[in-house]
């Protein structure tokens, strides 16, 4: 089961430009604490309507519990696009 | 960590490759790739460019291809060496030659046929086993598989390509574990597409034009990933099994395919028995001189050995027979057929009909055009009457074989009004918005549109050009400039082999039914190929079409051979300017240029012609000259030893044949060691090397008793000359057409405006122009008529009579129709047209309304008749009445007359005959009292100020000496032609007018740099208004 969200997260990088080396992201003000990315990706913008292209990244993360959360970047913000069980 | 990229495309995949080849390579360097493949879809168009490039780089060149095998899925092949790379030419052009009209398909059995010397992989995402295997189709991959493991043997791999995405390349392990049990070796490629990620933009764009569809249209899979990744990349995305990596490098080490560029391939002749090609040439050379030359002098006899030998040591004997077997049947067709070019310089060429020029008598260098010393092909270019140019082709087909002949490609790119048109169609943009952004071009490649649009005013001041909203289309625009759209055929190159060509060079059909080469010129040449231009010159039919013409009208026979060369009356003609229609003397350039020279003989046809060349006068070589010419200043050489050189041209060098003499006079050089002299000075060197040229040249006239200060100062003015000087003997073979077509148009101006008016379209002015100077040459111009005009223009005493052909949307068929029925008796009535001719309603119509019926009643009588006659046609056709019916017309009510106004007819001669007959468009514009009729300009001397208005014929911006751009407009009014020049700072003002407006009105002062030269420096341009 997925559950969509699209809203913006704060992420902790080791270094901005590289999505993998995510630490951590700041979801309605609650730390999630990143223990494996799962898997990474970028996908093709609407380029034609002025849109940038998305990078995606599947990490586990503990907050309470572990999940795995879906993030992606736009430009220069991040946005959380799913939760998945 | 090694990787090579084994597939790739470049632009040369058409409208799929978004990266070109420099870009692909230079990012390969970037990323210090030691080699790289070319694997393009269904060509090898780049392929011998790619190898250049990527050796000039040190990186290790892999020739490839994708490939369409059967149900369209794809193939990645690559060749291992020179068998390999003939196969898979004899592959694509089978693919491609037996599908025509459709997309190319390798049939498997053919695969088998040429599997020799070739690597196969499975292919992309549309290979047959990744397609077979992600429809879970996993028996018949396996059996697929099977097949390829037998064609291709240890050469055939499993191709692994990995996209990241959400769904985790799951075809790539289901790939993987195919190739395991089938025991198959798997290779790791990307399918790249472009050299960084950001141009996956373009490849969609590009992806959008060629389906002709909307980019936010295209379906399918999306991704940005197929760009030239590095070997870091790489081996991280298959890090789960490394050997894929590892063989990218085994298998770049098995492809050790170099193209044998240099090698020259020649067509063979087949010479009669007992004959070698040599022997054959020189029997037939010497036959032909024998009726050149009443009697051969020892000049003409030393002078042929001496190019025989010379051919024969090159091994270029039977080429020239080749060329020689084309002439002489099309010569015994009385087909007009003679060379061009260099060629015009050899004995031989003369001697064996191929060129009508003696190069004796102006002593023409054969070194021009080939020595020992100059391995190159020759290059024998023939002119062809245009009608009958295909006869020719086809004659060259059958004789040397279908397999064995081909035309030559041509690449056709984009420029800016392509580039905006095709981009803005796929971002779907409004039509009014492109129409805007194109109105503006003029001449510009994509990437110059960004570079230009400050400094040009006419796009300084367009103001979608300044859009911020428009800055990125105009980015996208650019990014594609000089991207192939398609291939085409290059005007007359035709390529004739000794085998079958397939094997050399890959082949395709071009839209027009021809079979063409996928490499260009260039790439042909390099590859040794040699080439044959076969060139359709319209100006051929034109004379001949003239002389048809006079033949018939006035039962005169010309022949051209036995015209006065200096013919007063046509000199005087071609002094005052009057050289609309001719060949070569036509341009405005030309026009003034007979104004300042003053031609009075033949010669002076062939120095205006060499004059009026971008070089030449950016160089101010007339101002030399013509001072000279009109004794205004004397004729002195720097050296006595010059004089035998430049004695023709009064001491000026105007010929490239020129800079051999003087090399050689001076110099002490052979002709053959100048020609390598001229060539060396006309390409860019460095310093040192010209440094080198320079002491060479002034330490060998030393020794020939000419001082350093003389030598040096010859020297500048050949380094200065060899780079844009002309080949006089071209020169003289244009001349002797340019001097034919002067004569006619002189002595016989209907029967010579008939015949370029039905040729069309050719030479420097649109058809409405040729009429109004055929006026002007005091031709009458005749309307159409059903009972009188033929097909094309035609000749009635001293008028013209307007073709039907001229009649919009009227077809062939039609046209036939009526000629055959008024061949057997003309009409009596429109009745009896309409009843007699296959027509439709709107061709009737349209004849009535160009008054070609006029001669039965009046146009809106005739045209109430059409509905009524068209129904009873239709009646009798399907024998439902009786032809007593068709004396059973009712009258009909005559009403007000529709035509017969000036303005109607004006209107309806534009709309269906695209010319100005009866009235000139400029009657019907507010232009005021001011304005000078264009005729009368001759009245006006220099620094006068003048209006003058009128349509525009061309716009011209030629490259100038300084680089600043000076604008030549033709202008012309219905009375004459005028020329007017526009320098930068009107330029400037006026920059939203130019090449917008067709109708200008124009202020500026009268310059002449001849006695009769006139042109107008323009100080206001505007818009005419229509009254």
């Amino acid at each position: 089961m997925a559950k969509l969200i699209g809203e913006p997260v704060k992420v902790h990088q080791k270094k901005s430009d590289e999505a993998p080396s995510i630490t951590a992201f700041i979801w309605r003000k609650r730390l999630y604490r990143v223990n494996e990315v799962i898997n990474w990706w970028r996908e093709p913008a609407d380029w034609w309507s002025g849109n940038t292209l998305r990078f995606f990244v599947q990490v586990d993360a503990t907050n309470s519990s572990t999940c795995t959360y879906e993030l992606y970047k736009m430009g220069e913000s991040w946005f959380l696009s799913r939760v998945l069980d | 960590m090694n990787f090579t990229h084994l597939h790739v495309h470049s632009q040369y995949s058409f409208l799929d490759g978004a990266s070109t080849i420099d870009d692909l390579l230079q990012k390969a360097k970037q990323l210090g790739m030691p080699a790289m493949a070319l694997t393009d879809h269904n060509r090898l168009t780049g392929a011998i460019r790619f190898y250049e490039k990527a050796k000039a780089l040190d990186i290790k060149p892999v020739i490839g291809a994708e490939i369409n095998v059967e149900n369209g899925y794809h193939l990645t092949l690559l060749c291992k060496n020179k068998q390999g790379y003939s196969n898979l030419c004899r592959l694509i052009t089978d693919a491609h030659l037996s599908n025509r009209g459709k997309a190319p398909i390798a049939a498997k059995k053919t695969l088998a046929k040429y599997n020799d010397g070739l690597i196969a992989f499975s292919g992309c995402d549309k290979g047959e086993l990744p397609v077979l295997v992600n429809n879970g189709r996993i028996d018949d991959a396996k059996i697929a598989s099977d097949f390829y493991r037998t064609v291709y043997g240890e050469d055939f791999f499993i191709e692994l390509i990995r996209y990241p995405q959400r769904e985790y390349m799951s075809n790539s392990f289901q790939l993987i574990e195919l190739a395991r049990e089938k025991g198959l070796p798997v290779v790791a490629t990307n399918n790249v597409h472009y050299a960084n990620m950001d141009r996956y933009r373009i490849k969609e764009l590009l992806n959008a034009i060629d389906q002709n569809i909307p980019v936010s249209q295209l379906k399918g899979f999306r991704t940005v990933e197929q760009y030239l990744k590095s070997a870091k990349e790489m081996n991280e995305l298959f890090s789960d099994i490394p050997e894929a990596i590892d063989m990218t490098e085994e298998i770049a080490g098995r492809c050790n395919f170099e193209p044998e560029l240099g090698k020259l391939y020649f067509p063979g002749f087949d010479v009669p028995k007992g004959e070698s090609e040599s022997s054959y040439l020189s029997k037939i050379a010497l036959k032909g001189a024998k009726k050149r030359y009443e009697i051969l002098s020892p000049q003409v006899i030393e002078r042929l050995q001496y190019e025989l030998t010379t051919i024969e040591k090159l091994g270029f004997c039977g080429y020239f027979l080749v060329v020689w077997d084309i002439v002489r049947w099309a010569k015994a067709r009385n087909i007009r057929c003679q060379a061009r070019g260099s060629a015009v310089d050899s004995l031989v060429v003369y001697a064996l009909g191929i060129s009508t020029i003696d190069p004796v008598m102006p002593n023409l260098l054969f070194e021009r055009f080939m020595h020992e010393l100059r391995r190159e092909p020759p290059d024998i270019d023939l002119d062809i009457d245009r009608r009958r140019r295909d006869e020719v082709r086809d004659y060259v087909y059958d004789r040397y074989g279908a397999e064995n002949v081909s035309c030559i490609g041509t690449i056709n790119t984009y420029m800016a009004r392509g580039a905006i048109r095709d981009v803005g169609k796929a971002l779907e943009l409004p039509e009014n918005t492109i129409d805007e952004a194109c109105a503006g071009i003029h001449w510009l490649s994509a990437a110059q549109l960004l570079q230009k649009m400050d400094n040009r005013p006419e796009l300084r001041n367009g103001n979608i050009y300044r859009r911020p909203e428009m800055a990125e289309f105009f980015k996208l625009c650019a990014s594609i400039d000089c991207f192939p759209k398609h291939l085409s055929v290059h005007l007359g190159g035709l390529l004739i082999s000794k085998r079958k060509l397939s094997e050399m060079i890959p082949l395709e059909w071009s839209s027009g039914g021809d079979i063409i080469s996928q490499y260009d010129k260039d790439d042909i040449e390099k590859l040794g190929i040699v080439k044959m231009d076969l060139l359709a010159l319209p100006t051929l039919t034109v004379i001949e079409d003239t002389i048809t013409n006079i033949r018939k009208n006035r039962n005169i026979d010309i022949n051209l051979d036995n015209i006065d060369p200096n013919d007063p009356q046509a000199f005087a003609m071609l002094r005052e300017g009057g050289t609309i229609g001719t060949f070569q003397l036509e341009s405005p350039a030309q026009r003034e240029m007979a104004g300042r020279l003053l031609p009075d003989r033949y010669e002076d046809i062939i120095i205006s012609i060499s004059l009026v060349r971008p070089g030449p006068l950016k160089s101010n070589m007339d101002k030399d000259y013509l001072p000279r010419r009109h004794k205004k200043k004397s004729v002195t050489y720097l050296h006595p030893k010059l004089e035998n050189a430049l004695d023709e041209t009064l001491g000026v060098i105007l010929y490239q044949e020129q800079v051999l003499k003087v090399a050689h006079d001076l110099a002490g050089m052979s002709y053959a060691e100048a020609d390598g002299f001229r060539r060396a000075m006309t390409h860019d060197r460095s310093g040192e090397e010209m440094e080198n040229m320079r002491e060479s040249f002034i330490s060998s006239a030393a020794k020939n008793g000419v001082n350093r200060e003389i030598s040096e100062k010859v020297f500048e003015q050949l380094a200065a000359f060899a780079a844009y000087g002309f080949c006089k003997a071209h020169a003289a073979a244009y001349a002797e057409l340019a001097y034919q077509t002067l004569w006619l148009k002189c002595h016989y101006p209907a029967e010579f405006f008939a015949a370029i008016l039905s040729n069309q379209p050719m030479g420097y002015y649109p058809p409405r122009v040729l009429l109004a100077e055929a006026k002007r040459s005091g031709v009458k111009i005749l309307p159409l008529d059903i009972n009188n005009s033929c097909r094309n223009y035609s000749v009635e005493g001293d008028s013209i009579r307007i073709g039907l052909m001229q009649l919009k949307g009227i077809s062939s068929e039609t046209i036939e129709s009526i000629l055959s029925e008024r061949d057997k008796s003309k009409f009596d009535s429109f009745r009896d047209f309409i009843l007699r001719v296959g027509i439709n309603r709107r061709s009737a119509e349209n004849l009535i309304k160009t008054g070609a019926c006029s001669a039965f009643d009046r146009a809106d009588v005739l045209l109430s008749e059409i509905p009524i006659l068209f129904n009873l046609k239709h009646k009798i056709i399907n024998e439902t009445q009786s032809m007593f019916g068709y004396n059973d017309i009712p009258k009909f009510n005559k009403s007000e007359i529709l035509f017969g106004s000036r303005e109607e007819e004006r209107f309806v001669e534009r709309k269906l005959l695209s010319l100005d007959i009866s009235s000139h468009p400029l009657d019907f514009f507010n232009i005021g009292t001011d304005v000078t009729h264009m005729k009368d300009l001759k009245n006006q001397g220099t620094g006068n100020t003048v209006c003058i208005a009128g349509s525009v014929i061309r716009y011209q911006t030629p490259p100038t000496r300084n680089g600043k751009r000076v604008m030549y407009i033709i202008m012309e009014d219905g009375t004459g032609i005028a020329d007017i020049t526009v320098f930068g700072d009107v330029q400037e003002k006026y920059g939203n007018i130019l090449f917008r407006e067709g109708w200008l009105l124009v202020k500026g002062k009268i310059q002449r740099r001849g006695p009769m030269s006139l042109s107008i420096i323009a100080e206001e341009l505007s818009p005419l208004e229509a009254n």
